[in-house]
């Protein structure tokens, strides 16, 4: 019998993997140009992970579905998304109802997000006997670190990575962790209640305390040619691959800063892509990164060993190490996508052709919700991102809310393993219950400390100054939403002192379905250069809910009656 | 010390308008805002001229009153579509008749009774049975069983109105200061004196003449002024979905519950009605209350089902300013060269022609309405 699937897409048959995200399986079939803007131009995938908002398609006649999270099912009919999308026709709506009327769901613990940090918390309250609910937005919780395979895809972990992240789900699971998969929490209500839906209904999920583990997305980096279809984040490429098995093309260049992109080029080239370059905007060789390497290999000599080793695997494997080197602009050509690559000055360097592109500079945190319950965030110029404000037990500044992993300021997995149990350990503790015999957060702490220096010393090997907007020409979108320009932005903003609300009313950046995810840290950044006011909380775009979109027929569909 | 002709408090549409006319006639003007309740720029875009049944219920002892304004607001509109004609400015604005729906008789009862009062009051409103009423708004859906059309009725884009006034009172001279709070007023001389704060620093400036339109804030200024104006803010839930091919035609309310919806030029449908949000923090900042989504949005697709295919992506929450349910124009008592302007309700529908009747009233000039019955001095204190 064969495992094979066929959907339709714009007419054309194609085959597809169950367990395979519809997005997946278009970019496998090489369907880049997912949905069409006002403007007239075509967006694919860009994140990947649900945020961008950029593959949107219309399946079986219902529009705005997000290619990268529909679960691909035989005989889908698929099509490319118009501007704007029709609604579909429907006489009678739900009974109106309130929010008194929702269901809840109550336990000890709510714990949002299905990561590193969240599923080590969720683990380390349920080990002290506390009842635990873990929401996940994915189909199968892991987060983008473990980027767990769908089970239906019937394929093993592709390395100890991901091994390491189903061998957590299984022990949360075993433990009697109530994971629920396919929730979007939507509006934070207070330090320990949350709106959610699931499976098209919409439930209160309330608890004595909460841990928010949203992890992280891309940050952006705008550059002519940057909403091409086939240009996409570095965690989208990886997690083609990693969860879906898919590859978007033969031809792949992958550019930015930071060690994902070299991990990602070489889970790729051994899947059988050429990644025919790999740019990294640091200048790595240097001799003044010598000690930043050296302090990493210090603290942890396997990671580093590690390090090494996949530059050297990718190397050996045909890719062209550029350091000091970013994409600079990126074009539609016949048989795929320019890219010219140079210095982040301004100087000319090599082009390729490719089929696929992938950008990674660096994540942003998911601190949405940790911001709209008010809990309080310090910008860090170190990492470039707000850092939210923790108790060494990883509790944030509103009692009972904690909050773990790169959600609070981009610590990587392996810190969020420890601040997860740390987090865990130390609700059961405010909440009178007993860890169990033996265990303590006291290794957890001093394994804490040492992941967090690994971290600093990565930074300072990997640190390049923040492309922000520069490498942006006049008419290069910033707002990939709302198609806004630079030049309309750059304009916006010279005129008095505005605010970043008044920027988003007078262009409409940050008012699209992505919510300003990408474009609110640049526009934050520029505006704070411009002023000489230092960035802070306030500085970026109020969070208000819905901390993601959500179907108004799913909003409303959870009446308990 | 700075001097201005006319200092306008409040920066929002009736500062605006006013500090329009002030400007075009060489008078020169200052704004100053605070930006904390955001009445500039958190509207929703409606035009409104039938009685809002919100108010019907919540105020009962001021339908009579209601009534009596009810010609300022055919008015409001008419100054609206001027105002886009004018500036040369798209704003979306788009009369494109508003419903008020009924989903049972004893509700389209309700409205009919309305309608007829209207009528006797000048407006072009019709009842719409179902089966015409489904020819004319083929998108509500069969729980809709009547509604009451109000012709003149519409929406505008507020975004793109704020800004084209915002930028034509630039190009006009019109100073602006955002983000700064009038800390006090006194008479000086001839004219008033008001004291600023702003994170860089203190200032004080002198006008000849003083504009408050700084809606629910007004209250606080003319007490400053020793002048009792009963002022109040009210936070409201404002939803907006992503955008969608041409859908809802109409602005549409409801007889009984509080909704209004709307869709904008690009698509996306704009949904309100009056569900609160509240005041956080210190500074009483205006946030969107989540519950309201449920109620509100719920409700939108019981009215519109195919609503219930759109996502919503973002929320905010407004201010409207509540008065005893009439407009508040005219002089101060005891203040010659102070006026109040603050619109009874529906403030961003009446904003331009109430700045225009204060810039008229400070330039002397006949106001063209009656105004009469909204002078400030009805709420003095009875000797």
């Amino acid at each position: 019998m064969s495992d094979r699937l066929t959907i339709t897409f714009e007419g054309r048959m194609l085959g597809a993997r169950p367990g395979q995200s519809l997005g997946a399986a278009l970019a496998a079939a090489g369907e880049h140009a997912l949905r069409h803007t006002s403007g007239g131009d075509c967006r694919g995938m860009f994140c990947g992970m649900g945020v961008c908002q950029e593959c949107l398609v219309t399946v079986d006649g219902a529009p705005n579905q997000r290619a990268c999270m529909v679960k691909v099912a035989d005989g889908m009919v698929v099509h490319r998304q118009a501007a704007p999308g029709e609604t579909p026709t429907a006489r009678v709506g739900a009974a109106p109802i309130l929010f008194a009327d929702l269901a809840t769901r109550s336990a000890d613990v709510l714990v949002i997000g299905g990561g590193a940090g969240g599923l080590s918390a969720a683990l380390a309250a349920r080990s002290c006997g506390l009842d635990v609910l873990l929401l996940d937005e994915r189909q199968t919780a892991g987060g983008q670190y473990y980027k767990q395979p769908s089970e239906a895809l019937k394929v093993g972990p592709l390395d100890r990575q991901q091994r390491d992240g189903s061998v957590l789900r299984q022990r949360c699971e075993a433990a009697g962790v109530r994971i629920i998969d396919g929730a979007e929490t939507f509006a934070a209500l207070d330090a320990s209640s949350v709106m959610a839906t699931h499976a098209g209904r919409t439930a209160v999920y309330r608890a004595r305390a909460m841990v928010i583990a949203t992890g992280a997305y891309e940050r952006a980096v705008p550059i002519p040619g940057w909403t091409l279809p086939g240009v996409m984040t570095t965690g989208a490429l990886q997690t083609l691959w990693r969860s879906h098995r898919a590859l978007p093309g033969r031809r792949i260049l992958i550019a930015g800063n930071g060690p994902l992109n070299l991990q990602v080029a070489c889970e790729v080239m051994a899947a059988g892509t050429d990644v025919v370059a790999v740019a990294e905007a640091a200048d790595m060789l240097g001799p003044a990164r010598l000690g930043a390497a050296l302090r990493m290999a210090m603290q942890d000599p396997a990671l580093t060993t590690t390090g090494i080793a996949l530059m050297a695997r990718a190397w050996r494997g045909g890719a062209k190490l550029l350091f000091g080197q970013v994409a600079r602009a990126i074009s539609a050509v016949e048989g795929g996508l320019q890219v010219e690559l140079g210095n982040a000055k301004g100087g000319h360097g090599e082009r390729f052709v490719v089929d696929a592109v992938a950008l990674g500079y660096g994540f942003q945190p998911s601190n949405e919700l940790l911001r709209a319950l008010g809990a309080r965030h310090d910008f860090d110029p170190g990492i470039r991102a707000l850092r939210t404000v923790r108790t060494r037990e990883c509790e944030t500044t509103v009692p009972n809310l904690f909050a773990v992993g790169d959600a609070c300021g981009l610590g990587g997995a392996p810190a969020a393993l420890e601040e997860g149990q740390i987090a865990g350990l130390a609700i059961a503790e405010r909440l009178g219950a007993s860890p169990p015999a033996g265990v303590s957060a006291d290794a957890a702490h001093r394994r804490l400390q040492r992941h967090r220096r690994f971290q600093t010393a990565l930074w300072h090997l990997y640190d390049a100054p923040s492309p922000g907007l520069s490498l942006a020409d006049d008419a290069t979108l910033i707002c990939r939403c709302e198609q806004i320009s630079k030049g309309t932005l750059i304009a916006a903003m010279a005129d008095g002192e505005p605010s970043i609300g008044a920027v988003k009313r007078r262009t409409r950046a940050g008012m699209g379905r992505c919510q300003g995810r990408y474009c609110g840290p640049l526009i934050a950044a520029h505006l704070a250069d411009a002023t000489g006011r230092p960035l802070h909380e306030h500085a970026l775009f109020a969070p208000r809910a819905p901390v993601k979109p959500v179907t108004i027929s799913d909003l409303v569909g959870g009446s308990s009656s | 010390m700075s001097s201005f002709d006319v200092l306008v408090a409040g920066g929002g549409i009736v500062g605006m308008a006013a500090a329009l006319d002030l400007a075009r006639e060489g008078r020169s003007v200052v704004i100053v805002d605070e930006g904390r309740h955001s009445g500039t720029t958190a509207n929703a875009g409606s035009l409104h001229i039938q009685m809002q049944s919100r108010f019907i219920r919540m105020y009962p002892e001021q339908v009579a009153d209601l009534e009596r304004s009810l010609p300022l607001y055919p008015a409001g509109a008419a100054r609206w579509r001027e105002l886009e004609a004018e500036l040369g400015a798209d704003m979306e604005i788009r009369s494109c008749g508003g419903l008020m729906v009924a989903e049972d008789a004893e509700q389209f009862a309700f409205l009919a009774d309305k309608c007829a009062r209207e009528r006797r009051l000048g407006l072009d409103v019709h009842m719409l049975e179902r089966a015409e009423l489904a020819r004319t708004a083929p998108y509500l859906g069969d729980a809709v069983h009547g509604a009451e059309l109000c012709v003149e009725e519409g929406k505008l884009n507020p975004l793109k109105a704020n800004e084209a006034i915002r930028t034509t009172l630039q190009a006009l001279g019109v100073q602006r200061l955002d983000e700064t709070v009038i800390t006090a007023l006194s008479p000086a001389g001839h004219g008033i004196e008001a004291r600023l704060s702003h994170r860089s620093g203190h200032r004080s400036l002198t006008a000849g003449q003083l504009i408050l339109a700084a809606g629910s804030g007004t209250g606080q200024l003319a007490a400053m002024l020793g002048v009792a104006i009963p002022t109040g803010a009210e936070p409201l839930h404002v939803n907006v979905t992503e955008a969608t091919a041409p859908l809802i035609g109409h602005l549409v309310q409801h007889a009984e519950r509080m909704i209004t919806m709307k869709q904008l030029g690009a698509g996306q449908v704009v949904i309100g009605g009056g569900w609160p949000a509240r005041f956080t923090g210190p500074e009483e900042f205006p946030a969107v209350d989540p519950a309201s989504m449920i109620g509100n949005l719920s409700l939108a697709q019981h009215i519109v089902p195919r609503l219930g295919a759109l996502r919503v992506i973002r929320t905010w929450a407004g201010v409207n300013t509540t008065t005893d349910g009439q407009c508040v124009l005219g002089n101060l008592p005891g203040h010659d060269n102070v006026f109040a302007a603050v619109p009874g309700d529906a403030g961003y529908t009446l904003g331009p022609l109430v700045g225009r009747v204060a810039a008229a009233l400070a330039m002397g000039r006949d106001p063209g309405h009656d105004i009469a019955r909204f002078t400030p001095s009805r709420f003095a204190a009875p000797a």
